[in-house]
């Protein structure tokens, strides 16, 4: 049974939620406890698709899919990827990148994902790095385990008027970042060719999608 | 000495890339080349001892043997915990010391997590990033893998001053290679499903790994705290 005190963060949210675009007038206190119900609800909602047992594999990886692409920012994401070859891409390169990150995205948070069905995710609390930026704390709790939790990390913006998860880091280290140096050190090695870059992805996104 | 000669007599074959400039990565393609050589050691050594270890010693067990070569290093933490200030840390440590190494039985099993005495890493290598000290360029070293200047100094500095090393040379040729060989063991059979998992997500492994590497040991350096500082805005 979770905490109550993440059953009346659910009810803020759901107060809250109903007046997204006003979350950036918020004050801090409030916009943060929007941040944190935000992962609240919505990890719970992920955790609860990967364990439902009556869906099959391509029901579960739809339903997965639809929630995450929901609660992403992926163009961000994919732009920041990029790093200076976001500059340098010609845009409709740019613009299929960003559909290849999406569903490499998506195969490789459910992989990741795919692996903690049998823990639990608790928010202990948020960081604030600017008015829209939070960082959400979270611990992954294994049962009948004597290892201390796992820390897991959810980097929410809300400037754009509702929350939105830009990057999740697992006992600190950051995915977003690692994806960056990644396809940096690949474009790098490949003349800066963004197209070679999304059919790398795309046939990862495909590999992922098998089971292991 | 011979494996920074190894290391830096690659470092002068090919001109880095401004990508590898960028990633303060002069010597990324001896890098690649260790990282490769690496692997060979590992697919041809290192992963069938794996296998044979799982069969052969139980869960139990392994954990077991975890235990008792974490305890080993405890004196090796207890210090750089005071080299670093952390007193309080450094306190847990020695705590936890002593009641493994006694009703823990010579540190095969972990009482003092049970009574909320869990463990923590430090080696010398952090200590001079608390002092101030910068990585300096990625390196792959032979054998060890992914590290620095600084960390390869530090690894240095802790097999020096572990009082374990200290043991007369005769046994202490074989206590070392057993203890190096169940180090290699234990970290590999811990490793072994996150490294299968970093290869088959990777674009390019070696830099996924060099960035994992980077942000693993910031994160060792923070002790886990002020995790929010110091990201980019995207």
């Amino acid at each position: 049974m979770r905490p109550s005190i993440h059953v009346a963060l659910t009810r803020r949210a759901l107060l809250l939620s109903a007046a997204a675009p006003l979350a950036m007038a918020l004050p801090a206190a409030a916009a943060a406890n929007v941040a944190e119900s935000f992962v609240d609800d919505n990890i719970h909602k992920g955790l609860e698709i990967l364990r439902d047992k009556k869906l099959n594999t391509v029901q579960r990886r739809d339903q997965f899919e639809t929630l995450l692409l929901g609660l992403v920012d992926v163009r961000r994401i994919a732009l920041f990827t990029l790093g200076q070859y976001r500059r340098t891409a010609p845009p409709e390169d740019v613009d299929a990148f960003v559909n290849a990150f999406k569903n490499y995205a998506a195969a490789a948070y459910q992989s990741y994902f795919a692996k903690y069905t049998n823990q639990t995710l608790k928010v202990t609390g948020s960081t604030e790095r600017s008015p829209t930026d939070f960082i959400v704390q979270t611990l992954l709790v294994e049962p009948n385990s004597n290892q201390p939790p796992a820390e897991v990390d959810f980097r929410v913006r809300t400037d754009t008027g509702k929350p939105v998860l830009v990057d999740v880091a697992y006992q600190g280290i950051w995915l977003s970042l690692e994806q960056r140096d990644q396809f940096v050190a690949f474009l790098g090695q490949n003349n800066g060719n963004v197209r070679t870059l999304i059919a790398h992805l795309s046939e990862l996104a495909v590999n992922l999608a098998k089971p292991t | 000495m011979g494996l920074c000669g190894l290391v830096l007599a690659g470092c002068a074959t090919a001109p880095a890339s401004p990508e590898a400039l960028a990633a303060n990565d002069p010597y990324e393609q001896t890098n690649r080349d260790m990282l490769k050589f690496n692997a060979k050691i590992d697919k041809y050594f290192v992963i069938p001892t794996v296998g044979v270890y799982f069969l052969l010693v139980p869960e139990g067990g392994r954990r077991g043997v975890h235990n008792f070569l974490g305890n080993l290093s405890l004196p090796t933490i207890f210090v750089n915990d005071m080299l670093q200030g952390e007193l309080s840390r450094a306190g847990k440590s020695m705590w936890r010391l002593v009641i493994n190494s006694t009703v823990g039985i010579a540190g095969f099993w972990d009482p003092a997590s049970k009574i909320g005495i869990p463990g923590h890493g430090e080696d010398f290598g952090q200590t001079l990033a608390v002092w101030g000290a910068k990585e300096g360029p990625y390196l792959v070293l032979p054998f060890f893998g992914p590290s620095n200047p600084r960390d390869a100094t530090g690894l240095m500095v802790d097999t020096a001053m572990d009082p374990t090393n200290q043991i007369p040379i005769k046994q202490h040729l074989w206590w070392a290679a057993g203890r190096e060989y169940f180090t290699l063991l234990d970290l590999r059979a811990q490793t072994y499903q996150t490294i299968q998992g970093i290869q088959r997500n990777s674009v390019d492994y070696y830099s996924s790994l060099r960035n994992f590497y980077r942000q693993f040991r910031n994160e060792q350096i923070r002790n886990g705290r002020n995790r929010a500082q110091d990201l980019p805005d995207f």
